[in-house]
């Protein structure tokens, strides 16, 4: 009994190990396979080269991803790969991004960074994939893929201090003026050149009920975007030069009676809690002459069946201020994630989202991109989808464009903590209480997060 | 059985026992253990470990980072909240303020309701069954309904409101009324709960009390005075406390309407304590908030047990 008991074990022993052996075997040439067994393939670059992957991916709800993700089937075609993936709004998606990248589950391949957010703290806890290397591999980037195509301003926005590239831009979104051109027509004006004059118009329109002036975010943390647009105009800054709190400046008392007074004298009732949804919408409604917000929130103005101002909208550069003309510009991109078991075959995906081809289908869909070429395509000239004065707005946007938010860790802090004082100040509170409030706790959360 | 026995003891004899046996034997020694462990360990697994990660999670500083290990600091966490953070004072007494507010208008409409529902009346139960219906629904989806109601330029709640020759309000749209503006989305969902519970209560009251007020003379509201709400009162204190450990947590609402704003207004403890572990990153700080509001609600639960044990 003893024997047969001691044959037994003896044989599954073996049989395990011998399994071992062969999975170990297997696993190697499943993953050198590219390399080892057909040493031709590695030599070239090659979209099949993944076929039979899975993908999962996280989106954060944009014009860009509505119109890449009907293109998906095109790319498991020509990968032999799938792709799954989940359309968060931005907050929730990162949210949730951020559990599992906590967690080091390692279930995310890739997702759609906003940069302007997520760039230092990510990078920091060592979420993004470096692409440098990736992209001098010629057997991963195709050779039609041309980097240097890319807006300067882009690439700027994707590399880290270190040098280390996190993602392959998108977009580049400069903020810009939307006017309503038949108003503005029947008056005989021209879209305002300083913000003396968007004053002034706004004044002249504001009409309540039926017409509101002006209108722009008011609420917490969304409103951290158009704000960036008032404080370079008056000259404000985020950080010193030895990165302390550059707040408590009267150029951001002064942005902030103008930008507060404008929502509070001109805008509609209830604007302290509008995020970009409550102002677009309102101004699509025809209740409101004048509004500024990310470029590529356009395209659905000028859709007949959601707008009821299609065709009646005009675009224009932000004017310039009492310090200079700029825009504000808030980078996005597709990035891989450091912890994902498919690195390589989720930086084919990203690439493919930002082919010129890709970039081409987006503007011809009303959405910018963060490319040169495509702008001059002959296609996008041929048939524009968005009128001829977007094109210019936004492309004199990208010139005087300037990153909209503070490099810091914890961004999102930040523009809670100046959010919350833009909604005391649109209700009354005075200016000047509110930005030594500010300071104080940004100063407080720099102390904190940038050791 | 006997041959079993038999079996055991020659190999006992025989220096080593089969495995098999050993493990059966095992089992049926500690089979009062080996039975319920599963249940325990998912028990442990689900519930005891997260309160025990939270709590030691309370004592470090972490921004959730792949490439930075969480620092232990102690109390520091807890000291910050009880001392130093203006904005967690803020949001404590306002997440009570909330609680008496919401719970009370709760009480005294839901008593009124029942008092109402109690009485014979053609259509009673029909309308009974619509009245707890807002209670069926989903708070998220109430949320949503409600913020599209509050809109104050496209809203149906100011058209209603200047029905009556009001002027119009700014409901969640303004730091002055948000709290209230949601309180009301609580106080339409939850009344029916009082109400369900003080019915149930009112359907208990014995009839002779009534009966001998009403030979002596005793008017409707004495009755309802000096019978009725005394009568009730130990179904209403429990109602009352239920209602208000539900309050005290109360998120969903708040996050879909609000997110805590205008300037914070609106911004309780569990809304405050979500932003700094999901915005901010900052787990520690967070999980200390979340242990102090554990704090907050166990303490109620207890005085909600005593209660039921006293009797009252």
């Amino acid at each position: 009994m003893k024997q047969t008991k001691r044959n037994g074990i003896g044989t599954r022993g073996v049989t395990r190990r011998e399994v071992f052996r062969l999975g170990a075997v297997g696993a190697a040439s499943m993953a050198f396979g590219p390399f080892v067994v057909t040493p031709a393939r590695a030599q070239a670059f090659n979209w099949q080269r993944f076929r039979g992957k899975e993908l999962y991916c996280i989106f954060y709800k944009h014009p860009w991803i509505d119109e890449m993700v009907k293109f998906f089937p095109e790319f498991e075609d020509l990968t032999g790969m799938k792709v799954k993936y989940e359309v968060l709004p931005e907050v929730q998606g990162r949210q949730k991004l951020t559990v599992e990248m906590t967690a080091g589950s390692g279930g995310v391949d890739a997702w759609h960074a906003s940069m302007h957010v997520e760039k230092r703290r990510f990078w920091k806890s060592g979420w993004f994939q470096p692409l440098n290397k990736f992209l001098e591999d010629k057997t991963l980037t195709a050779p039609d893929f041309d980097w240097a195509d890319m807006t300067a301003g882009a690439v700027a926005a994707v590399t880290q201090p270190d040098k280390t590239i996190s993602g392959i831009p998108t977009f580049v979104d400069p903020f810009v003026l939307f006017y309503r051109k038949d108003l503005y027509q029947q008056k005989g004006w021209r879209p305002p050149r300083t913000l003396a004059e968007l004053e002034d118009q706004a004044q002249k329109l504001h009409n309540p009920p039926g017409m509101y002036g002006f209108v722009a975010r008011g609420l917490k943390n969304a409103n951290a975007t158009p704000w960036a647009y008032v404080i370079y105009a008056f000259g404000g800054e985020y950080l010193t030069r030895d990165g302390k709190s550059a707040i408590g400046t009267p150029a951001w008392v002064k942005s902030m009676e103008w930008y507060a007074g404008m929502l509070r004298r001109f805008a509609p009732p209830g604007v302290v809690n509008f995020n970009w949804y409550e102002c677009s919408s309102a101004f699509m409604q025809g209740q409101v002459g004048i509004y500024y917000d990310g470029v590529n929130f356009a395209n659905q103005f000028e859709d007949p069946s959601k707008s009821k101002i299609a065709g009646k909208v005009g675009y224009a550069a932000l004017p310039s201020g009492p310090a200079g003309h700029f825009a504000p510009t808030f980078t996005n991109a597709m990035a891989v994630s450091a912890q994902s078991r498919n690195k390589e075959a989720a930086y084919l995906l990203i690439q493919w989202a930002t082919t010129k081809q890709m970039c081409v289908r987006e503007l011809l869909a009303g959405v910018g991109v963060g490319r040169v070429s495509p702008w001059g395509h002959p296609e996008v000239k041929a048939k524009p989808k968005m009128p001829a004065d977007w094109y210019t707005a936004y492309l004199e946007s990208l010139k005087i464009g300037r990153a909209g938010l503070p490099e810091i860790v914890d961004v999102t802090q930040y523009r809670d903590i100046i959010g919350v004082g833009i909604q005391k100040a649109i209700e009354g509170a005075k200016a000047a209480d509110v930005i030594a409030q500010t300071h104080k706790e940004f100063q407080e959360l720099l102390d904190k997060t940038e050791k | 059985m006997a041959n079993r026995t038999d079996v055991v003891d020659q190999s006992v004899a025989g220096a080593s026992l089969s495995l098999g046996i050993r493990i059966s034997r095992f089992g049926h020694r500690y089979a009062r253990f080996i039975f319920p462990a599963p249940a325990l360990l998912i028990v442990a697994l689900i519930i005891v470990y997260p309160v025990f990660y939270t709590g030691w999670m309370s004592l470090q500083e972490w921004f959730a980072s792949s490439l930075t290990p969480p620092k232990f600091i102690a109390v520091a966490n807890y000291q910050k909240i009880l001392a130093g953070d203006p904005r967690v004072r803020d949001a404590f007494f306002r997440t009570l303020y909330f609680t008496l507010i919401a719970v009370s208008a709760e009480t005294a409409l839901g008593v009124a309701m029942a008092l109402l529902f109690n009485r014979e009346f053609w259509g009673r139960g029909l309308v009974r069954t619509l009245s707890i219906l807002p209670m069926m629904a989903t708070p998220t989806a109430i949320s949503l309904v409600f913020v599209m109601m509050y809109h104050p330029t496209l809203g149906v709640m100011n058209y209603l409101v200047g029905l009556v020759g009001l002027s119009p309000f700014k409901w969640t749209y303004s730091s002055k009324t948000a709290l209230y503006a949601i309180a009301l989305v609580d106080v339409w969902e939850w009344t029916p709960l009082i109400m369900l519970i003080a019915l149930a209560g009112l359907a208990a009251l014995p009839k002779e009390p009534y009966e001998s007020a009403l030979i002596d003379g005793a008017s409707a509201l004495q009755c309802f005075w000096y019978i009725t709400l005394p009568l009730l009162r130990p179904t209403l204190i429990v109602a009352i406390l239920f209602r208000s450990i539900d309050a005290l947590k109360t998120f969903d609402i708040i996050f879909v309407m609000t997110q805590g704003g205008p300037s914070n207004a609106s911004e309780t403890i569990n809304i405050l304590l979500f932003n700094q572990a999901f915005s901010y990153f900052n787990m520690g700080y967070a999980s200390s908030m979340a242990v102090a509001l554990f704090a907050i609600v166990m303490g109620a639960c207890l005085i909600l047990m005593k209660v039921r044990r006293v009797g009252w």
